[in-house]
């Protein structure tokens, strides 16, 4: 077999260069893409594509990789070369080998659906968003079933299978020259029942009527505010707000301002952060990471407490910690980094009502329209798809365009309440130089930020 | 290999698009003075599209060598995908020729063995050594280096056969100053050609370290409306939430603030160009994604709107031509995109000013609102220049509307800058920060 072979010239290669250790990912991708614009079809693909990436280990990486199988032996060579060429410092953990076979199961899977029956799945919801006031209707499924195989040189054989689906649409609304837009985002790793289970009628009509009651919302105010964010909303901001400052490799470059924080209290005492790659069915789990070590739920804030970093090999080998499975690449023709996965804040016992009564004036800002963080500053800022004031307690006019900033040890501190509705079904993709899948949410939170409203 | 597949495609009944890619990449890079990691990429593929009586069906293969046996089976399957398929074909471009753009591809850089190109990023790390030495444990330096060729070709049934072969290069600085505040500097540049290493880093360090100065003694400002100058960086951001207003597509679909050309959008001050002809810039290519020749268009001509960018298939349906701006790789199929973007206007002396606010970065432009052009961005550097002092602020929030804005200019520079693929002088306009 083409695998056992590639397993032995790596180890034999690895002799020849004097490698301490490499590991070697083939995957497998069946990607099936369809896109609409205004019952326009323009993307309508599905495709297989198979890959090697190699990453050798030498006090420094090497990595190499190949989209074309013949090469395989020749990125396999090229990584191990690099490695030997870099003569570093490093350090990795190395574990005891893991041999195993892995799958997040499907209860439909969305191979056996007929591309005519993704077709029409668009189709029904191009269809669903026809209104008089909706200029743009555009809808995206995707779906890709990753089979992938590792190995390292301490042994470890791990054979993999993810499953991941997604569908979403926007609407936009026009009114003279002011156009908005509202859109939903479903998915999660397994098969088309996600899709099914889906209720279309009511989120079309959500997105629809969302995005013309946008044009009759007013711009945000600006300045410091106390702000309730909706469960969307509470996962955009600590994943930004936490999360990336907690990985890793920003940690051990020096970039992150939690260096050298862990066991400090840098939060109030009601938070707790979790990254949970192995919860059932969301968009940002897997079962072992793209290092070979088996995913693990990690909580990053602990009571108030700055308690564990996302890590991989290298970054908990220079810690003098254990990985915790989040080195994920790409594909596999990118270099594993440390990674988020499943990231959320733990629900507490306010109700929302409670919360509500809690802000003189402030805003309810709700929906996840993307966010950026600066590690080093300690600045991050995101932004909400709607909002409405809060006036004395009570929700009163619709806001737009809204984005809020602020420091992550300040915001950290500034929570003053923390729901008890939890909800992490927010799939999206993270970039970090690459692209992965990931999932976030949380209850609502009110707690205290800049505001950048335009009036 | 492509002349075996184009054969098997000459013999379908079926109007036919092949655009291959070969290349290879390799990077470096820079962890706290130390060279951690390096990686040499190959890759290799051809993507396909198929017309058949009025639908096009698409898909790719990696690699670029196989028998005729696979290259059958690739053709039949995306024949098939054209049967099944509802996305309207509205035909390939014809063979219309086109000039070659200049220096855009550098043997030295091709043949730079990793041995050579490992050397120059040890200078590079060596250098921030030195620095590090210099100026204490309270900086934090990082960096990179990458460099890459690439072959790229289209053929077509209308008899377009091209071909480019193109180089990259890049180099980036990272510092980070900690000590009872925080401050960041960095600095980012490509190339076509191999350029003068030895220049370039001291250039990018003393940039770098330029920045971080100011970023270390940045406080939050209490906020100001009037007049402002936006640096390259910063215009880029903002130009980028205006850019898919632009595009073709967004406007037949409706997705766009504007409808048609001729309509005064922005101050006269103010002209947008979209060039991909430019002589060895990093947004340069001959022919783009569909084998259409490169060109330069004048999207906004002192306010008024002149152009909007098109691929064949969105020329078509809007009854005029394609721009040459079909993006691509052969993973996917064409897509509207920018090449090289260049601002420019009423230029004035924007640079030794005694009086001005400045905005240096911002980030966060994903997130606003392109359609209603309401932007919220976190500044990440900016400075107040007044009575000969500078004083540096970050962490407030720069706040507009992208239409407002471009209706705002006052003027813009003499001296341009490169942001990669987007040449932008300063920018005087009026905005509001928070």
């Amino acid at each position: 077999m083409e695998i056992e072979r590639l397993m032995r010239k790596a180890e034999e290669l690895a002799r020849e260069y004097g490698i301490k250790y490499y590991e070697v990912r083939i995957a497998e991708i069946n990607a099936t893409h369809l896109e609409m614009q205004n019952s326009h079809l323009e993307e309508f693909s599905s495709n297989i594509e198979i890959g090697i990436g190699v990453r050798a280990f030498c006090g420094a990486w090497g990595f190499s990789s190949a989209n074309d199988m013949r090469r395989a032996e020749k990125a396999i060579e090229t990584a191990m070369k690099i490695a030997k060429l870099m003569k570093g410092n490093s350090k990795v953990y190395l574990d005891d080998p893991t041999k195993d076979r892995a799958e997040i199961k499907a209860k439909k899977a969305f191979v056996d659906v007929d591309l005519e029956e993704k077709l029409e799945l668009v189709k029904t919801v191009d269809r669903l968003l026809m209104d008089d006031k909706i200029v743009n209707r555009k809808i995206t499924y995707g779906d890709g079933l990753k089979w992938q195989f590792y190995f390292n040189s301490l042994g470890s054989e791990i054979e993999t299978i993810i499953p991941r689906i997604r569908l979403s649409f926007s609407a936009t609304a026009k009114k003279g020259n002011d156009m908005q837009s509202y859109w939903e985002i479903f998915g999660g790793t397994g098969g088309w029942e996600i899709i099914e289970n889906t209720d279309l009628e009511h989120w079309t009509t959500f997105v629809k009527e969302k995005a013309k009651s946008l044009l009759n919302a007013q711009l945000p105010p600006s300045g410091e505010f106390d702000v309730i964010m909706d469960p969307e909303l509470a996962g955009v901001f600590i994943h930004e707000a936490l999360g990336h400052a907690s990985e890793g490799d920003a940690i051990k470059n020096g970039e992150s301002i939690l260096e050298g924080k862990l066991g400090e209290k840098i939060a109030v005492e009601e938070l707790t952060v979790v990254d949970d790659p192995t919860l059932e069915g969301k968009f940002g789990s897997y079962i072992y990471d793209d290092e070979g070590i088996k995913a693990r739920r990690v909580e990053i804030i602990k009571n108030g407490f700055l308690n564990e970093y996302l890590l991989d090999r290298e970054t908990a080998a220079y810690l003098n910690m254990e990985p915790n499975g989040h080195g994920r690449a790409q594909s596999y023709n990118y270099q594993p980094l440390v990674r988020m996965s499943n990231t959320y804040i733990e629900p507490r016992d306010w109700s929302f009502e409670e919360m509500l009564s809690e802000v003189k004036r402030g805003l309810y800002l709700i929906g996840d329209k993307g966010g950026e963080v600066d590690i080093a500053n300690g600045t991050f800022m995101f932004g909400a798809k709607e909002g409405y004031l809060i006036e004395n307690g009570e929700i009163k006019a619709h806001i737009r365009d809204v984005a809020l900033s602020g420091k992550i040890l300040d915001v950290l501190r500034n929570i003053r309440a923390i729901g008890k509705d939890l909800k992490i079904e927010f799939p999206g993709y993270c970039g970090k130089g690459q692209w992965v899948p990931v999932d976030d949410g949380g209850p609502h939170v009110l707690t205290r930020a800049l505001v950048g409203g335009l009036l | 290999m492509i002349d075996e597949l184009i054969k098997i495609l000459n013999h379908k009944d079926v109007e036919w698009e092949i655009y291959w890619e070969i290349g290879r990449g390799s990077s470096f890079k820079i962890e706290r003075c130390e060279l951690v990691r390096a990686q040499r990429k190959y890759h290799s593929g051809i993507g396909l599209r198929i017309g058949y009586k009025g639908k096009i069906g698409f898909s790719y293969i990696t690699g670029i060598n196989h028998d005729r046996a696979t290259l059958e089976r690739f053709v039949n399957r995306t024949i098939k995908l054209a049967k099944v398929s509802e996305v309207p074909f509205h035909g390939f471009p014809d063979n219309n020729g086109g000039n070659k753009v200049k220096a855009l591809y550098d043997k030295r850089i091709e043949e730079l063995s990793f041995d050579d190109a490992y050397a120059t990023a040890l200078s590079l790390t060596e250098k921030e050594k030195e620095f590090k030495e210099k100026f204490g444990k309270e900086y934090t330096f990082s960096g990179g280096l990458a460099f890459g060729v690439s072959t790229d070709g289209i053929a077509n049934s209308n008899g377009i056969e091209k071909s480019e072969k193109t180089t990259g290069l890049s180099m980036s600085i990272h510092i980070v100053k900690r000590s009872e505040k925080s401050g960041i500097g960095s600095y980012y540049k490509g190339f076509r050609l191999m350029p003068d290493f030895e220049r370039e880093i001291s250039l990018g360090l003393e940039k770098a370290l330029e920045e971080v100065a100011l970023s270390y003694n940045a406080k939050k400002i209490d906020g100001y409306k009037g007049e402002l100058i936006l640096e390259p960086h910063a215009v880029a951001s903002v130009i980028s939430i205006l850019m898919s207003n632009l595009y073709g597509d967004n406007v037949y679909h409706r997705r766009s603030r504007f409808s048609k050309v001729g309509d005064t959008i922005a101050s006269e001050s103010f002209t947008l160009i979209d060039d991909a002809t430019l002589e060895g810039k990093l947004g340069s290519y001959s022919f783009d994604g569909e084998g259409n020749p490169s060109q330069r268009n004048v999207l906004i001509e002192n306010g008024i709107l002149k152009s909007f960018l098109f691929d064949e298939t969105y020329a078509k349906l809007m009854n005029t031509e394609s721009t040459g701006n079909a993006v691509r790789d052969f993973r996917t199929t064409p897509h509207i995109g920018n090449s090289n973007v260049i601002v420019d206007g009423k230029r004035e002396n924007l640079g030794d000013l005694d009086k001005a606010v400045i905005l240096k970065r911002v980030f966060g432009e994903h997130t606003a609102n392109p359609v209603s052009g309401d932007f919220s961005l976190t500044v990440e550097l900016g400075y107040i220049i007044e009575n000969g002092e500078v004083r540096p602020f970050k962490d407030n929030m720069f706040v507009g509307n992208i239409f407002e804005l471009i209706n705002s200019i006052i003027s813009v520079g003499k001296e341009k800058e490169e942001v990669g693929s987007f040449i932008s002088p300063r920018v005087l306009a009026f905005g509001k920060i928070i």
